[in-house]
C-alpha cells in the first residue's frame, strides 16, 4: 500500500486499473491447477518427510517422536559417510567432465552442415533415450570379465582381464564414464541451442578484427555461452547428486556397502530395513545438500559471468 | 586510403548466381553507395570486398594488392554491420580495443586511439557501458568507433541506418557525411534508401537483379537514368510512366502522343531512338506542373500537401494516372478538373528493353 501512497505522480484511476478484479480472478484460475498439484504432490509430501525424520517410525504407519535423534545417529553412521563421499566423488567425476565434453562436441557438431550435422547429433543423442536397464546390459556385456569386447583392450593395458565392476577403485570412474556417455546428448543439445543463439555477424566482426580461433573461443564463444554452461552445470549437479540406478545395477552382487550412494542409503533404510524415519532423515540431508550446492553454484557462476 | 577495383567478379550459391561479372573502380577517398532493392546482390558484393564471402570468379584489388585470397583482417578494411554486431559482453571500450589487441598494438596506443574515437563520436561518457545499456543510435556510433580505431584503408557500411527511427536516421546521415569529410577515407555504403544514396554519395552504383544497372554521380543517376529500373527506383515520388500511342518527329526531336491524344515535344533526338517506334514516356513529377495553360487535362484523385509543394495524382481521360506538382499553397481539391503542363525537355523515353533515352 505504501507504494500507492508515495507514488503521487501516478493518477489513482490508472493504479486501480492494474488490479482489475476480473484479471485477478482469471489469473487465479490459471495458476490454481498448478498450485493444487504442486501443493499436494510436492509441498505436502516434503513436509511429511521432514516431519517423519523426527520420528522412529516404519515406512508406513505411526512412530514415536524422537526429536533430532535420527540426525545425531546419521552423523555417527559410517555408512552415511561412505554414501556421502561416494556421491561427492561421483559428482566430481561426472559434472565438469560431462559439461566440458558436451561443449567440445557441440562446437564440433555446430561446424557441420546439413544432414551430416543431423546424423552426428543423432548419434550423440541416441544413448540419452535408452532406459537405464539397456545401458546396464550394453556396458555390462562390453565390460564382462570373460567375454566382454573391451577386455582385450583392458588386457593390453592391465596384462589380464579385469572384472571392472568388482574392482573398487575402477567402479566409480567406470560408472561415471558410462553416465557421461549416456546423458551427454541432452547437454550437447543445450549447448548447440546456445551456440546457435550467437549471431553469425559477431563472428564476422571478429574475423574482420583479426581474431585467432583460440581467442575467438576464449573471448567470444566462451563468455557468450557462459549462461548455458551455468545451466548445464547446475542441471548436472542436481542430477548426479541423485545418482542411484547405475550404481545400484552395476554394484548389485558386489560390495554394495562400499559403492553405495546417498539415494541408495535412503532406499535401503526405508524400503529394505523399513526404517522410514532414518530414510527420511538421509533424504532431508540430501535435499539440503542439493539446494545449497545448486543455489550456491548457480549464484557464483552467474556472478562470474556478469563481471 | 586506397582505391578498390573489382574485375569481373561473380558469385553463386549452389545453382543460383547472385553476382554476375561485376566490374568497377572505387576511387581513393571516394564515398560510393551501392543502391538497390532487397536481394539485388549489393550486400553480397560488399561482403565479398570485406572477405566474408568467397568469390567464384574475377579479382578484387584494394590499393596495389590483390586481396580476394586474403582473410578479412588482412584486407585493411573495417565494416559496420546492419545490426552493429557489437560484442554484447564487452564494454564500449573493450569493443573498440578488441581488434587492436588482436594485432598486439601497444596498450598506450590503443588507449590513445580509443579515446580519440570516443571523443569524435561523443561516446566518452558511455565508454564503460555494455551494448545492452545503449540506445540504437549509440550502438551505431560504437560500431563506427570500432571501425575508426583500426585506421582502415576503406570503410564498408552495410545498411547501417536501417535500424534507426526516421529522425535519428536523418541526423546520422549528416554525421556520416561529416565523418567522410573529416576522414577522407574510401567508403562503401550499402542501402536500399535512395535518399541516403542521393545525399551521401560521390557516386552511386544502382544494382538490380544481381547486375549493375548504372554507375554515376547522384545527379547523373537522377537526371540521366540508364534504364527504366533506375528511373523508377531513384526519386520520390517515383517517375510517371505513360504509354506512347505514336512517336513522330519535329525538327529532329521526338514527339510523343499520349493515350489521351495530347502531344508532347521531348528534348530527345529522334535519330537515337529505336526504329520500331515502341517506347514508353517517362517524366518526373516536378516536370509536370498544374497550370491553367496546360495542354493535358484530368481529374485530381488524391492531393498530398507536403508544405513546400503539393502533389496531385491526376487521372487522365484514358484512366492513366500522372503525379503532378503544384505550389505549396495549392488551391486544388480532390475531384477538381486540372490542366497539366508537361516539360517535355526534361522527359525520358524507354524502349522495349527498358533502355533509357534522355535529352541532351
Amino acid at each position: 500500500m505504501s507504494a500507492t501512497d508515495t507514488a503521487t505522480d501516478v493518477p489513482l484511476p490508472a493504479r486501480k486499473k492494474r488490479f482489475n478484479r476480473n484479471e485477478v480472478l482469471a489469473a487465479l484460475i490459471f495458476v490454481l491447477p498448478f498450485v493444487v498439484v504442486y501443493a499436494v504432490l510436492f509441498i505436502y509430501p516434503t513436509l511429511q518427510m521432514i516431519w517423519l525424520s523426527f520420528h522412529k517410525a516404519p515406512l508406513i504407519g505411526p512412530g514415536t517422536f524422537i526429536g533430532l535423534d535420527n540426525y545425531a545417529k546419521l552423523f555417527k553412521d559410517k555408512l552415511f559417510g561412505v554414501a556421502f563421499w561416494n556421491t561427492v566423488y561421483f559428482v566430481v567425476l561426472t559434472v565438469v567432465p560431462a559439461t566440458l565434453t558436451a561443449l567440445a562436441i557441440a562446437i564440433g557438431v555446430n561446424r557441420l552442415k546439413g544432414w551430416m550435422q543431423s546424423l552426428i547429433l543423432a548419434c550423440f543423442f541416441i544413448p540419452y533415450i535408452l532406459p537405464v536397464s539397456v545401458v546396464f546390459r550394453v556396458w555390462g556385456w562390453m565390460f564382462d570379465s570373460q567375454f566382454g569386447v573391451l577386455q582385450p583392450l583392458i588386457a593390453l593395458v592391465a596384462g589380464d582381464n579385469v572384472p571392472v565392476f568388482r574392482t573398487l577403485p575402477l567402479f566409480m570412474p567406470t560408472v561415471a564414464f558410462i553416465t557421461v556417455w549416456w546423458t551427454i546428448g541432452f547437454n550437447i543439445l543445450l549447448f548447440i541451442a546456445g551456440l546457435r543463439n550467437i549471431s553469425p555477424e559477431i563472428y564476422e566482426a571478429a574475423a574482420l578484427d583479426g581474431t585467432s580461433k583460440w581467442r575467438q573461443f576464449t573471448r567470444i564463444t566462451w563468455p557468450l555461452i557462459w549462461p548455458v554452461t551455468v545451466l548445464v552445470l547446475t542441471i548436472q549437479l542436481i542430477a548426479q547428486f541423485k545418482i542411484f540406478d547405475q550404481v545400484y545395477l552395476f554394484g548389485n552382487g558386489g560390495r554394495s556397502d562400499a559403492t553405495m550412494g546417498l539415494v541408495q542409503l535412503i532406499y535401503r533404510s526405508a524400503f529394505q530395513k523399513n526404517n522410514g524415519g532414518y530414510g527420511a532423515t538421509v533424504a532431508v540431508v540430501l535435499f539440503l545438500i542439493i539446494v545449497v550446492f545448486s543455489v550456491l553454484q548457480f549464484q557464483m557462476l552467474r556472478a562470474r559471468g556478469e563481471k | 586510403m586506397a582505391d578498390i577495383r573489382l574485375v569481373n567478379v561473380s558469385k553463386h550459391f549452389g545453382q543460383v548466381r547472385v553476382i554476375e561479372n561485376v566490374s568497377m573502380t572505387i576511387g581513393s577517398g571516394e564515398f560510393m553507395v551501392f543502391l538497390g532493392p532487397s536481394g539485388c546482390g549489393k550486400s553480397t558484393l560488399l561482403r565479398m570486398i570485406a572477405g566474408l564471402e568467397d568469390i567464384d570468379g574475377g579479382e578484387i584489388h584494394i590499393g596495389d594488392r590483390r586481396v580476394d585470397e586474403l582473410p578479412p583482417a588482412e584486407r585493411g578494411v573495417a565494416m559496420v554491420f546492419q545490426n552493429y554486431a557489437l560484442y554484447p559482453h564487452m564494454t564500449v571500450r573493450e569493443n573498440m580495443s578488441f581488434g587492436l589487441q588482436n594485432i598486439r598494438t601497444p596498450k598506450q596506443e590503443i588507449a590513445k586511439r580509443v579515446a580519440a574515437a570516443a571523443k569524435t563520436l561523443e561516446l566518452e561518457h558511455l565508454i564503460d557501458r555494455k551494448p545492452g545499456q545503449l540506445s540504437g543510435g549509440q550502438r551505431q556510433r560504437v560500431a563506427i568507433g570500432r571501425a575508426i580505431v583500426r585506421d582502415p584503408k576503406a570503410f564498408l557500411f552495410d545498411e547501417p541506418l536501417s535500424n534507426l527511427d526516421a529522425g535519428l536516421r536523418a541526423r546520422t546521415r549528416i554525421e556520416f557525411a561529416q565523418l567522410h569529410q573529416r576522414l577522407k577515407t574510401t567508403m562503401i555504403f550499402v542501402t536500399h534508401d535512395q535518399i541516403e544514396a542521393m545525399t551521401l554519395a560521390d557516386r552511386i552504383v544502382v544494382m538490380n537483379n544481381r547486375k549493375i544497372e548504372q554507375i554515376g554521380t547522384p545527379m547523373e543517376i537522377y537526371s540521366r537514368p540508364a534504364s527504366r529500373f533506375v528511373a523508377a527506383f531513384v526519386g520520390s515520388p517515383s517517375m510517371n510512366f505513360l504509354a506512347v500511342q505514336q512517336l513522330s518527329d519535329r525538327d529532329g526531336k521526338a514527339v510523343v502522343r499520349l493515350p489521351d491524344n495530347s502531344e508532347i515535344l521531348t528534348g530527345i533526338a529522334s535519330s537515337r531512338l529505336p526504329s520500331d517506334g515502341q517506347v514508353t514516356f517517362g517524366i518526373r513529377p516536378e516536370s509536370v506542373k498544374v497550370s491553367a495553360n496546360g495542354a493535358v487535362s484530368g481529374k485530381a484523385d488524391v492531393v498530398e500537401r507536403l508544405g513546400e509543394r503539393t502533389l496531385a495524382y491526376v487521372r487522365l481521360s484514358d484512366n492513366s494516372v500522372v503525379i503532378a506538382e503544384d505550389e505549396g499553397q495549392s488551391r486544388i481539391n480532390v475531384g477538381d478538373q486540372v490542366k497539366l503542363d508537361f516539360d517535355g525537355a526534361s522527359s525520358h523515353l524507354f524502349d522495349v528493353r527498358d533502355v533509357a533515352y534522355s535529352a541532351g
